[in-house]
């Protein structure tokens, strides 16, 4: 039909139905005087209209009328009428509550509003019990805050009265080697002990370079260490043939000098990673003098009690023994504090340093077999990462999008439903003729 | 005359003339929606007090988005198929969503039973489509509007439904008299 005619038989029938636009029409009537095939077609359904009108329906009881005006006066009665003409005096609680009644006919406004409800509601119940955890784990930590700055304060005050013994100390010792002559050294004062205050700080510093011309590097690292008065702790120089050559190495600059060396550390190449730290030590220090008192202190006693003895030999050896348990002990505090004075006047940069490498083109390449075996476990080796990665996302999240799939399901169905319907719809507004 | 549209927003503003005035103009077709479609005389009549009761007690929620009829025609229909629905899962979904008349059942007055017998054979979807075309006489747009298809669909479905009727009709023994009563009746 559509190869001998310029319209489909549907059209004609719509033509007939008069549901065509105005010039499709009249293209359609004029086709149809001259076509004979579609007049009979039209026909057709002009006849088979004709024959549908043959069925009848009696009219309806008079019944159905009564049990309207029945229902229609039951309705009246239940909602008095309302003229529009006279203006209705609200309350305030009224005028307030008026759009929320506004709405008692859309069930997708209050459907979307639910939805919402249950969302924030979802939303609090996870929320509020975090920032409540949340409140008292930020009070712990001002709290501690607040303990370590008292902390702080208290060892420093220990540190200046503790300084302030041993200068007293001292002297005490001095006048009392004058007047019995007991030959004691004074045990020398400690090298770079502070005299204020300041928290003694063992620093660290920590750089890796990277350098074009690895030739001269440890000759340069040697000479800025020699600069600053310090020392090598520690060199060691790798030059592989094959690979990129390093120099690791752990030097020791005097504390104020280390700024200045690590500047001239960095000069020497790109500096690839650089950190320092700070070590506080002051109760270690502290505490480790208070100890050493006492054992000098104790030192002291035994060595009295040894000159005044008199006894027997046996409890003679007994006192040396002890003074010389006592002495150890006290050599090891003096190394210790020496160590850690060592820590606190020197600080410690651990240097790396590594050659820019450029591979060279003398190795051989991997043979295609081992290529292909080397690539195909990579690939077997991401496909099982992935799956676990898979597996452990929807472990860790599975149950989350399982809340929310079941919390918006219905409302999303509700709405796609309502979509669907709307677009399928032809609305037709009506012309405001009221 | 004030249009079906005037008269259901004077309803909605309170005016009981105005409802009397649609129930007048759509109670007929109204009964002879649910007759065309239903075997029992009593449902239709209570589904089409039905109808008009839906738009009695949804008045306020009443917007003036498409046409009055398809607005009517929406709610008799969706009662229908609610009907049928509840007919299908009493009768264990032996329903055929289609019911014959019984010509012999007291207060049998139609006409045109082999029109009847030959409309029960088509397709349930194209005669849904044929009917509200040829007794509610819709329009395309209004029937897209009741049974929510698209207009396309509309008219390929009515067309198939006219070309299936012309084919059950010719083949009908006798239909060329009946015809031609038809013919008479209808002059």
């Amino acid at each position: 039909m559509r190869s001998t005619h310029p319209f489909e038989q549907a059209e004609v029938m719509a033509y007939l139905d008069g549901e065509i636009s105005a010039d499709r029409a009249s293209e359609i009537a004029q086709h149809m005087q001259q076509c004979a095939e579609c007049e009979e077609l039209a026909a057709g359904f002009r006849d088979l209209s004709r024959e549908l009108s043959a069925w009848e329906i009696e009219t309806s009881p008079e019944r159905l009328t009564n049990e309207m005006n029945a229902e229609f006066a039951a309705a009246a009665r239940m909602q008095p009428k309302q003229t529009p003409s006279a203006p209705v005096k609200l309350t305030p609680i009224e005028r307030w509550i008026a759009p929320i009644h506004s709405l008692r006919g859309r069930p997708w406004v209050w459907a979307g509003a639910g939805a919402f409800a249950i969302a924030l509601l979802v939303v609090a119940a996870v929320a509020v019990p975090n920032f409540l955890r949340a409140r008292p784990a930020a009070l712990v930590a001002a709290r501690e805050m607040e303990l370590r700055e008292l902390q702080k304060r208290l060892v420093q005050q220990q540190v200046a009265s503790s300084l302030e013994n041993n200068q007293a100390d001292e002297r005490y010792s001095v006048s009392v080697d004058d007047k019995s002559a007991v030959a004691t050294v004074p045990s020398p004062p400690a090298p770079g002990t502070p005299a204020s205050t300041a928290p003694m700080i063992a620093r660290t510093a920590s750089l890796s370079l990277v350098v074009k011309d690895f030739a001269g590097v440890e000759a340069a690292v040697k000479a800025v260490v020699s600069r600053h008065s310090g020392y090598i702790g520690e060199l060691n120089t790798s030059t592989p043939s094959d690979a990129a050559k390093t120099l690791s190495a752990t030097l020791r600059v005097p504390s104020a000098q280390l700024e200045p060396a690590l500047a001239e550390l960095k000069q020497l190449g790109r500096a690839d990673q650089e950190s320092q730290a700070g070590e506080e030590v002051t109760k270690q220090y502290v505490d480790l003098a208070a100890r050493l008192k006492n054992s000098r202190a104790t030192e002291e006693r035994l060595l009295g009690v040894l000159r005044n003895n008199t006894g027997k030999v046996k409890d003679v050896l007994e006192v040396e023994n002890e003074i010389s348990r006592v002495r150890g002990e006290i050599e090891e505090m003096e190394a210790d504090q020496r160590a850690l004075q060592a820590r606190i006047d020197f600080a410690t940069i651990t240097l790396s340093v590594t050659e820019e490498y450029k591979a060279s083109l003398n190795g051989a390449p991997s043979s295609t077999g081992t290529r292909l075996h080397n690539a195909f476990v990579t690939g077997y080796h991401s496909v099982v990462e992935n799956i676990i990665g898979l597996l452990a996302w929807l472990l860790e999240s599975g149950p989350t999008l399982l809340l929310w799939v079941a919390l918006l399901f219905f409302p999303i169905r509700w709405a796609w439903k309502r979509v669907r319907r709307a677009l399928t719809t032809v609305r037709k507004p009506v012309a405001a003729q009221v | 005359m004030a249009t079906d549209e005037q008269l259901i927003l004077e309803f909605q503003k309170g005016s009981r003339e105005a409802f009397g005035e649609l129930f007048l103009r759509y109670r007929e077709l109204i009964y002879a929606f649910f007759r065309r479609r239903l075997k029992d005389t009593a449902r239709a009549e209570e589904l089409a007090q039905e109808t008009f009761v839906a738009i009695l007690r949804g008045i306020q929620r009443y917007e003036p988005r498409a046409t009055f009829r398809m607005y009517l025609f929406g709610i008799a229909y969706k009662i229908l198929a609610n009907d049928r629905r509840k007919l299908d899962q009493n009768s264990g979904g032996a329903g055929s969503g289609f019911d014959l008349p019984d010509p012999s059942a007291p207060g049998h007055t139609e006409t045109g039973m082999w029109v009847r017998e030959a409309i029960a054979k088509l397709d349930g979807n194209d005669r849904e489509v044929l009917l509200l075309r040829e007794y509610e006489e819709l329009s395309y747009e209004e029937i897209a509007g009741v049974l929510r298809v698209p207009v396309n669909t509309v008219r390929s479905r009515l067309f198939r439904a006219r070309l299936a009727l012309k084919e059950i009709l010719v083949s009908v023994p006798g239909r060329s008299v009946r015809k031609e009563n038809a013919l008479n009746s209808s002059i």
